[in-house]
């Protein structure tokens, strides 16, 4: 199980770079058109920055910023939102993942209908990524047996 | 010839000495350090590929990102060493 570093310099750093990391994300995420990055790296980068905060801040601190179940629920979160963007367009009367369709529904061009349907796109699959990146690094971190965990199951580490 | 691609492949010929340390060095914390050492280089060599391409902009995002992962990496081996114990 992984504690809190005794290190102030550590957490310290930590604790003033996570902020940064996550605008940079963001920033990833959305400018993903114009600039090398999109979803998946956005995402990679958002999750990196929960596994530094549970390296240096620990697994029961961690646990109330980001739960195993809260990332499992972000991770159905954002492939519904990729799916149900596909069958808005499915319902509208084009193909599956056809942003021009919903043009009618946010009352825009439909060129700008398919610049937002791709961040729509982007943003789902970054929230995914993100969760899983992180519920990965937990699971093999904690063995999959959480701390709570022990006595229910009888195991003595 | 262009300068920036002379400065490329001085660094280039220089990430094979840390090479040497990280896969030969003695104990953990010198290979740790001689990957964290290439990481750095890495991240130099591709700014001076976004100069010789004229393309910094690109390459100033591809960057920062290793820089990150550089450091996060670094912090998780140090950490893992920690609980094991054993340096």
């Amino acid at each position: 199980m992984i504690s809190i570093t005794d290190d102030i310099i550590i957490r310290a750093v930590a604790r003033i770079l996570i902020p940064f990391i996550q605008v940079y994300a963001l920033y990833v995420i959305m400018h993903g058109h114009h600039s090398p990055g999109g979803g998946f790296q956005g995402g990679v980068i958002l999750g990196a920055s929960f596994i530094l905060y549970l390296i240096t801040h620990g697994l029961e601190e961690a646990k109330e910023k980001m739960s195993e179940l809260k990332a499992g629920l972000l991770s159905t979160f954002g492939i519904l939102l990729y799916s149900g963007i596909g069958l808005l367009c499915l319902i509208m009367g084009r193909n599956y993942l056809d942003y021009g369709g919903l043009s009618t529904i946010l009352k825009v061009v439909p060129a700008q209908a398919r610049s937002l349907g791709i961040l729509g796109i982007e943003i789902g699959v970054g929230i995914t990524v993100m969760a899983i990146m992180f519920s990965v690094f937990f699971d093999i971190s904690t063995g999959g047996i959480l701390p709570e965990d022990e006595e229910d199951l009888g195991v003595n580490r | 010839m262009n300068i920036f691609l002379l400065f490329g492949m001085g660094l280039f010929s220089l990430v094979f000495l840390c090479l040497y340390r990280a896969v030969f060095g003695p104990g953990v914390l010198n290979r740790i350090a001689a990957i964290s050492a290439i990481g750095t280089k890495a991240l130099v060599i591709l700014l001076l590929m976004g100069f010789i391409y004229n393309r910094v902009e690109m390459f100033v995002d591809i960057s920062m990102v290793y820089a990150l992962l550089n450091f996060i990496g670094t912090i998780t081996a140090a950490k893992y060493l920690e609980m094991k114990g054993e340096l």
